[in-house]
């Protein structure tokens, strides 16, 4: 790594056992560069679930960072904080088609997530509100 | 294309091209990885990119590079850099630039000369350098920190 | 306090249909008809910096022209506006008080379809020539997005493939038809 600020907008990374395929951060980015794919898939039921359930599987989770504009809208409203932001900046690629990146280069990523440092002591923290969790 | 004159004997056509200057390139002097690299860059600066490769070419990223400096007028560009969104109005000086440069790399720097970034969708604006002109390494970012363009000439080095 | 809203208010008078004092500064709503009057009164009581004259398009209420003219020490200056119908966008232009009002005259008549009367022809001045006319009017809407598929169109729980939801896409108005949709 570069040694660039811990809050630098460098890349996103991705923990996706968190990820629920709400589909908000797809529906939210202003260039449309986020692509998820998935299905439905039903769980018989067992020792904690009596019934059947429907859960979303995760087939495809794809940023072409070749269109991002590094805006954050998609870090910031995902609910289950699966993606975060990583100062690591130096990935060019041959191509632009090479820029769209999966699951698996997301999740790695993840490695590169630095720990935030406290916010300044003079920082107005707005609350967001009670988020239902 | 000039305006006719307007009232009060003002003209205020637009600005004319005249001839094509010879381009002088920016000699830099690079250390990446253990490797030496002496590199002459020409940007094609067309938006807000252009202020992260001035930083990257004059120094101020710090550690790295050992500094550039002008050269004389029509030295052989190695590297054109198109940074910044490319206009439906200036694609025809971009590509008229790049065919008088002949045997050159050439990086895309910057979402919006990748794939034309936020402005994808805009009726004045190519979707990315790449239809106008073959570009070699294409970084990512709105803007790419200055050090990117270090990490792009490495790689145009590792290309060759 | 302002000398400049001053000279305009008595050269105008009933032509001053209102004023807006937001954000610590003026902004003075006047009759189109007297706009160039208005320009040279505050030009005279000493705004001779031309900063930049715009349009916006108020849709059923037809297009707003908002011109700002300050003294060259920005100790004083004004937000001169203007409102025209949509059937007849027209404005006196300012091109005799500011000459260097002519190129924004022009790229509001470019991008908006307003009219300058005395500044003909209106020439075009950032526009290619492909692109379609007077692209920041409102129903002019941009072709890219409705037409291009939607990554958020997809949903997990929907096995038909069809979209689910209603709210459109970002950059999409809400009333505009997408093709698959």
């Amino acid at each position: 790594m570069t040694g660039r600020p811990a809050r630098a907008r460098g890349v996103i990374g991705l923990v996706e056992e968190r990820c629920t395929v709400c589909m908000l951060c797809v529906r939210e980015c202003p260039d449309w560069c986020i692509d998820i794919d998935s299905h439905v898939e039903t769980l018989p039921p067992d020792e904690e679930h009596r019934r059947p359930r429907s859960v979303n599987v995760l087939d495809g989770f794809a940023i072409d960072y070749a269109l991002c504009m590094y805006c954050g809208i998609c870090v910031e409203v995902c609910p289950f904080d699966a993606l975060h932001w990583a100062p690591t900046a130096t990935y060019a690629e041959s191509s632009a088609a090479a820029l769209v990146h999966g699951r698996d280069r997301l999740g790695a990523w993840e490695a590169d997530v630095v720990d935030q440092p406290p916010l300044d002591a003079r920082a107005v923290v707005v609350d967001p509100g009670p988020r239902a969790r | 294309m000039t305006a006719a004159p307007g009232p009060g004997g003002t003209s205020l056509g637009l600005p004319t091209l005249g001839p094509p200057s010879r381009p002088a390139p920016l000699r830099l002097e690079l250390a990446w990885g253990g490797r030496d690299l002496v590199v002459h860059l020409l940007e094609a600066g067309l938006a807000c990119c252009t202020l992260e490769v001035m930083a990257a070419a004059l120094g101020s990223t710090g550690a790295r590079e050992r500094g550039s400096l002008p050269v004389e007028p029509g030295a052989a560009v190695e590297v054109l850099v198109v940074s910044g969104t490319v206009t439906a109005a200036l694609a025809p000086l971009l590509r008229d630039l790049r065919d008088r440069l002949g045997d050159v790399r050439v990086v895309s720097f910057g979402a919006c000369a990748a794939t034309g970034g936020p402005y994808w969708d805009s009726y004045a604006v190519l979707p990315g350098a790449g239809g106008l002109v073959d570009v070699d390494v294409v970084v990512p970012g709105c803007p790419p920190p200055p050090e990117t363009l270090l990490e792009a000439l490495a790689l145009l080095g590792a290309q060759s | 306090m302002s000398a400049i809203v001053d000279a305009v208010r008595s050269a105008l008078g009933e032509a001053v249909l209102g004023a807006d004092a937001g954000f610590g500064s003026t902004t003075l709503d006047v009759a189109p008809a007297r706009w160039a009057d208005a320009a040279r009164a505050a030009r005279d009581a000493g705004a001779t910096y031309f900063d930049m004259l715009a349009a916006y398009d108020l849709e059923a209420d037809g297009f707003a022209v908002v011109a700002h003219l300050s003294r060259p020490d920005a100790a004083d200056h004004l937000l001169l506006r203007t409102r025209v119908d949509r059937d007849a966008p027209q404005v006196p232009t300012l091109v005799e008080v500011y000459a260097g009002a002519a190129w924004h005259e022009r790229e509001a008549h470019e991008m908006l379809g307003v009219s300058f009367a005395g500044h003909e022809p209106l020439a075009p001045l950032l526009l290619d020539p492909s692109a379609p006319a007077t692209p920041l009017r409102k129903d002019v809407l941009l072709v890219a997005r409705p037409s291009t598929p939607w990554p958020g169109d997809k949903d997990p729980a929907d096995s038909t493939g069809r979209p689910r939801r209603r709210t459109p896409p970002p950059g999409v108005p809400a009333d505009r038809p997408r093709e698959g949709a």
